[in-house]
């Protein structure tokens, strides 16, 4: 896993584990311990899109700030490069920080509001020392016309935007230092269904302009299906499954997986028809089940689901599993529902979509 | 499923050109929101933040604060009573009894001092008057229904206790315990996770099913309409856009804003390219445009669109209207892209 630098991988998680909490308390005795991350490992090729998805409580958002080293790991490492940035000093960390940013979920707490956006969007920059007086004030012109936005908001203060304005704002401020790696913690979660679109045509756009590499944390499958190269998806605090977009949508293999893909609601009336749903809420990830943490929910678990920890193991080319019973398990119903567009519909659609193209794209 | 307008004589609600302005604002921003409501019929009120979906439903229930909320024009008619011009005594004792509401967020609606048992069987006491007890049955009868693991134990939980889809589901409870003829729900399931929205929605339409109970949803997500809906209306800075059968919705869309909301979702299937977008985002209301309000952001509008209100005309599907002088796009401006 050592990838040296300018090989195909980018950066490489080995081992992660985060654990909270578990210290002594003043009055309540030991505090629980929460395995948010608890063993996890894997590889992100450069310039590719690599979404990790999971519900509530799963660890995904901690395995973000992980990567980053903005939370220390209990354990494990993360190469950056194929340098181990869990070893490196602070000073270090700083530099490479440049290097690798992040996007939030709300574009409004993560903004200062007492900062106008071109001083928001020009702090890391003098954070860095990459640019100053006239320079500095040019590449935040660059940088707000290239997420779509106008030089002349510069001046203008988050509160002014909308929901959609602001996250533009958000990516902007992430993109300033020139960053190779960019990690979306539910970057689209908090905006309205046609606003999300434009934000993630955006995303699309500025990732081939720039070539970056990009790194999804999110729950919604529809925008993972429609952005990733490749899927990990996490239950209490483990990857369960990680495959190519097309394998883990079109032939799922962990009842997880295929469960979380039968619970989307389809934009297809009547499309959904029998589907097994899950029992119960998720346990917690201070007292995580014995054996496969899935198997009080699992439809399929047996005896040994129940004392075995599952471990991933590889099925199919890129395509890896931690279940015991993947190969025995009933071929998954086909779980992805289009409707067949009628010809007027789809007639109309394409003048939208004509129509939007003519018309300059400005979003104000 | 049933299609179409439900006779006028097995309504539920009927809401006629109900118009919402606000203190301080020149405009309306709900505008003459015309809608019925049959037995065991789920009608989801569809848009954006901001486009007047939630103020309709509290106004419905009477939960909007006016000032600086003034209902201008229109009634509800709830099995025949107006619900607008309600007292206040009165209405208070049809709400959480015949008529109930649902929010997004329960911690907003539970009350963290008291326990969940206590708080359920309150409803039932307040408004059958039975005893304690029996109102204590009941709430553990109904915490079952909803499928709340150890009911019996839950009942003397406080909320902080429980995890964010069982104390959906308690409030769930709280509003059926009494058998309401009609649930609004605001964004039911919008907090929480796909698998326990799957499994909350699956409980309404059970429940629905049995006691013929008919439902607003208040709702941004299209996956959750086409799966719950009988009849959709899309709202859009106030108005009703285009309303009509859910099938007549998804299948022939045809004002172009829902066009832009349907074309801006990604398909779960493979992957079809760039996802269509609307541009730019929805005006606040001092800049409405005096015609159609979507005229900002419509790649059709011309200026008759930017100047007079479009009505809402029937398609060829009955019980389907669409307000856009462009419609159906096809014929109106099928040439231009060619």
């Amino acid at each position: 896993m050592n990838a040296p630098a300018g090989s195909d991988v980018i950066l490489s998680a080995q081992g992660l584990v985060k654990h909270f909490g578990g210290g002594r308390q003043l009055f309540a005795g030991r505090a629980p311990l929460i395995r948010a991350v608890d063993g996890v490992s894997f590889e992100v090729r450069r310039g590719e899109t690599f979404a990790i998805v999971g519900e509530s409580g799963c660890g995904k958002s901690t395995l973000a700030r992980l990567i980053l080293r903005l939370i220390e790991p209990t354990a494990g490492t993360v190469r950056f490069d194929g340098a181990d940035i869990t070893a490196i000093g602070e000073e270090d960390m700083r530099r490479l920080r440049r290097e690798m940013q992040m996007i939030f979920q709300d574009p409004f707490s993560s903004l200062n509001p007492r900062m106008t956006v071109g001083a928001l969007i020009a702090e890391p920059l003098a954070v860095h020392g990459l640019a100053s007086g006239r320079e500095r004030a040019e590449r935040v012109a660059d940088i707000l016309r290239k997420v779509g936005l106008p030089p002349e908001h510069a001046e203008r203060y988050p509160h002014e935007f909308s929901g959609g304005q602001r996250q533009r704002i958000g990516i902007a401020r992430a993109l300033a230092t020139g960053p190779r790696l960019v990690i979306g913690d539910e970057p689209v979660s908090a905006l309205d269904v046609s606003i999300r679109a434009q934000v993630i045509n955006l995303l699309e756009d500025l990732k081939a302009e720039l070539g970056l590499t990009l790194i999804l944390v999110a729950h919604d499958l529809a925008v993972i299906r429609h952005t990733s190269d490749r899927i990990a998806v996490m239950y209490l605090g483990e990857i369960v499954e990680l495959a190519e977009r097309d394998a883990l949508f079109e032939a799922p293999l962990h009842p997880y997986t295929r469960s979380l893909i039968a619970a989307i609601p389809v934009p297809v009336p009547g499309a959904r028809g029998a589907r097994q749903l899950l029992e119960g809420d998720p346990p917690s990830p201070a007292a995580p089940p014995p054996g496969c943490r899935f198997h009080t929910r699992c439809p399929h678990a047996e005896a040994v689901c129940k004392s075995e920890r599952p471990t991933l193991r590889t099925l199919g080319p890129g395509h890896t599993v931690a279940c015991h019973l993947a190969e025995r398990l009933p071929p998954s119903p086909p779980s992805v529902v289009t409707a067949p567009a009628s010809t007027a519909k789809r007639r109309r659609l394409e003048l939208f979509a004509g129509a939007r193209s003519d018309s300059v794209s400005v979003t104000s | 499923m049933e299609a179409g307008v439900s006779a006028p004589t097995g309504d539920v609600l009927a809401v006629d050109e109900l118009t919402i302005r606000f203190d301080g604002h020149g405009v309306d921003l709900v505008d003459r929101a015309s809608f019925r409501l049959g037995r065991g019929e789920t009608l989801c009120l569809v848009g954006e933040s901001g486009c007047g979906k939630s103020i309709t439903a509290l106004a419905v229930m009477g939960l909007l604060a006016s000032p600086p909320a003034r209902i201008t024009r229109g009634r509800a008619l709830f099995q025949g009573e107006d619900l607008l011009s309600m007292p206040r005594k009165p209405l208070a004792d049809l709400r959480g009894n015949r008529l109930a509401m649902i929010f997004q967020e329960p911690m907003t609606s539970l009350n963290p001092a008291f326990r969940i048992g206590d708080q359920i069987a309150e409803a039932v006491v307040r408004h059958h008057g039975v005893s304690q007890q029996e109102g204590r049955a009941r709430a553990l009868d109904v915490l079952r229904r909803v499928r709340i693991p150890a009911a019996e134990k839950r009942l003397d939980a406080y909320p902080h206790q429980l995890s964010g889809g069982m104390r959906q589901r308690v409030m769930i409870a709280m509003a059926l315990v009494n058998r309401p003829d009609l649930l609004i729900a605001d964004e039911p399931t919008t907090a929480l996770d796909v698998t326990i929205q799957a499994q909350i929605l699956a409980l309404i339409a059970e429940l629905q099913r049995e006691a013929g109970m008919a439902m607003i949803l208040v709702t941004h997500d299209l996956g959750v309409v086409a799966e719950v809906a009988d009849r959709v209306a899309v709202m859009y800075a106030g108005r009703f856009v285009e309303t009509g059968p859910v099938d007549a919705i998804f299948s022939d869309p045809q004002h172009p804003y829902a066009l832009g909301l349907i074309g801006s979702l990604p398909s779960l299937g493979k992957r079809e390219g760039r996802l269509a977008t609307i541009a730019g985002s929805v005006p606040p209301p001092q800049r409405f445009p005096a015609g159609c309000r979507f005229a900002t952001r419509c790649p059709f509008a011309d200026e008759r669109c930017a100047r007079e209100v479009p009505p809402l005309v029937e398609t060829s599907t009955p019980g389907h209207q669409v307000a856009c002088f462009k419609a159906p796009l096809e014929i109106h401006v099928g040439g231009l892209a060619a």
